[in-house]
């Protein structure tokens, strides 16, 4: 055998198990994306079962472009990726640097703070909407409730009385709400996936270069500019990582916005796909195969950012 | 460092107080979890139980009883165990060849690994269902999480392994090419010893997101192969009513999986860096 040959050899089963993986159902997708294929037609038995008869051309595709839920839900997974990266990466720093110095029980610190990454996805959401965001039997309704007390408990003084009689009465936030479930998701899943861009920004902060360090401070140069100058672009790959990695994940967030809100008011592009696989595969396959797309784009752009010094 | 000498003693009294207090809001959660689950389903609800209430096991051996928690906790041992074994079996020799034998393809197949991972599972889910039910028949088997489980962690996993082997120097590995070694050799008594942390550190990271994994695991399976996260999905609804038992549920289902990762925690650290620490 060959020198070149060997490392070909050796690559092939991760290739030839990803492009079947990826091929099969995806070009099953296509086939089902052009044709009518509605699981549940009663007045129309044909169309139960995937056929090149019930041929559609692009019909599932212009129904799914004309679908407002569908420009919704690209704006909306858009938005839930972008918000989530922007928390996940400023918290993500101020406690990597925060928790770079020494200090009694670091070592304890830094397990509590990992701790989120590790749970479910489908766990932190049920936790998150019942036991504290749950406007009456959650902590966000019980905190409310108390708050409201203790400002009718001081509406009975003198003088000061005067003043808390004039606050309203507060009601706790919904986040099961239409207008609200997104927030939920945004926070469930920063809480989530911030200890995970403060483990890769810890260990990229104990590889800063010291002595620059300390060179800036004898010249003088504030922490804040220190941090600017020189620990902010050290971080600019770490930072490109972690919006990689954490775009994958999210692009397919599922279970939170189904647990939150069933996607009442915040469908993203994978939930409306399973919405519409209930019954009318042929749109949910044309879904789909805009998903795909869109992942691409964000793909190219992604891996472009980080692909350019990988090889390095 | 000069500027933490420098520091006035409000620094140094504050630092630790901060970290301190960001760290256990964010912890938080988890525990209020597990405070919950130690309460009656009445209890959990009533504000006047908030903190104080008389704590009960109940939630947890009505689990083990009526919900036959431990084959969901094997089905979700097992299959991690093994998909990530897979995925290293697989993931190593490729990435052993990526680092230390590039084409000028490598790079573009590096990315292409990568954007499979981007393909929403939800578009393909249809299509595998109706492949593994009605063709293959394996459908709810142990075999089908498994093959899915490597697969899908398969990209992060050749990404994570070939960002340490590249920092090992070529040298090594040529010169036991020259001493006669064999591949197999070369990847198992030089490549694996030099890279341990970081084999041992995609090893956890896909375990644990094998363990997590909750779209394919409850889509591809009904009750023989079932993981833990099917266990969450069927004991979720109604919302609102059973929080002691959703609580135990739930702790019951994260706990180990967040006790592997304390202990690994060192392990993680170091290794879990995707290439971005040169």
């Amino acid at each position: 055998m060959s020198d070149r040959s060997i490392p070909r050899l050796l690559q092939t089963p991760a290739v030839l198990l990803l492009l079947v993986w990826m091929l099969v159902p995806l070009s099953m997708t296509l086939f089902f994306s052009f044709i009518r294929y509605a699981l549940n037609n009663t007045r129309r038995p044909e169309w139960t079962t995937p056929d090149i008869a019930n041929w559609r051309g692009f019909g599932n595709y212009n129904y799914v472009l004309n679908n407002k839920d569908f420009w919704f839900a690209i704006q909306n997974s858009v938005i839930i990726v972008v918000s989530i990266l922007i928390i996940t990466v400023i918290f993500g720093l101020a406690i990597a640097v925060l928790v770079n110095r020494s200090f009694p029980g670091r070592g304890i610190v830094r397990v509590l703070l990992i701790s989120p990454f590790f749970v479910m996805p489908a766990v932190n959401a049920v936790l998150w909407i019942n036991m504290i965001l749950d406007p009456v039997l959650g902590l966000n309704g019980v905190a409310v409730a108390g708050i409201n007390n203790i400002v009718s408990g001081l509406q009975d003084f003198p003088v000061l009385g005067a003043f808390f009689s004039l606050w309203p009465e507060f009601e706790p936030v919904s986040f099961r709400a239409t207008q609200t479930s997104a927030y939920a998701v945004i926070m469930m899943v920063s809480w989530q996936w911030t200890p995970f861009a403060v483990l890769i920004f810890m260990t990229s902060l104990q590889s800063e270069d010291e002595s620059q360090k300390e060179a800036a401070t004898l010249d003088g140069a504030s922490p804040w500019s220190q941090f600017i100058n020189l620990t902010v672009p050290h971080l600019a790959r770490p930072i490109a990582i972690v919006v990689m990695i954490q775009s994958i994940f999210h692009l397919s967030l599922y279970a939170e916005i189904e647990i939150v809100s069933r996607g009442n008011g915040n469908k993203n592009l994978p939930y409306l796909i399973g919405e519409f696989s209930t019954n009318n595969i042929g749109a949910a396959s044309a879904t789909g195969i805009f998903a795909v797309i869109l992942a691409n784009i964000i793909a190219i752009f992604l891996l472009r950012m980080v692909g350019k010094s990988l090889m390095d | 460092m000069a500027a933490v000498t420098e520091r006035s003693n409000f620094g140094k009294i504050a630092w630790p107080v901060v970290a301190w207090v960001v760290a256990l809001i964010f912890f938080f959660p988890i525990f209020w979890l597990v405070f919950t689950s130690f309460k009656t389903d009445a209890d959990a609800v009533k504000p006047e139980h908030l903190f104080f209430f008389t704590p009960t096991l109940e939630n947890y051996t009505n689990m083990t009883q009526n919900y036959d928690y431990w084959r969901f906790a094997i089905n979700s041992v097992i299959t991690s165990s093994f998909a990530t074994l897979f995925a290293l079996a697989v993931g190593v020799p490729c990435a052993y060849a990526m680092a230390f034998n590039p084409s000028r393809h490598t790079k573009d197949i590096l990315m292409w690994m990568l954007s499979t991972k981007m393909l929403p599972a939800a578009a393909v889910l249809y299509p595998m269902t109706f492949l593994t039910k009605n063709f293959l028949g394996i459908f709810d088997t142990h075999f089908l999480v498994i093959l899915v489980l490597c697969l899908i962690n398969l990209p992060i996993a050749i990404w994570m392994l070939f960002t340490y082997f590249k920092e090992i120097p070529k040298e090594i590995i040529e010169a036991s090419k020259m001493d006669g070694v064999t591949t197999w050799g070369e990847i198992k008594d030089i490549l694996i010893p030099l890279a341990w942390g970081g084999v041992a550190s995609t090893a956890l990271l896909t375990f644990i997101f094998c363990w997590n994994e909750a779209y394919w695991t409850v889509r591809l399976t009904t009750v023989d192969a079932a993981t833990l996260s099917k266990l969450i999905e069927g004991n979720r609804a109604p919302e609102g009513l059973f929080f002691g038992r959703l609580a135990a549920v739930s702790t019951a289902a994260v706990g180990p999986i967040v006790v592997l990762g304390w202990f690994c925690q060192k392990q993680l650290v170091q290794g879990l860096t995707f290439g971005a620490v040169k």
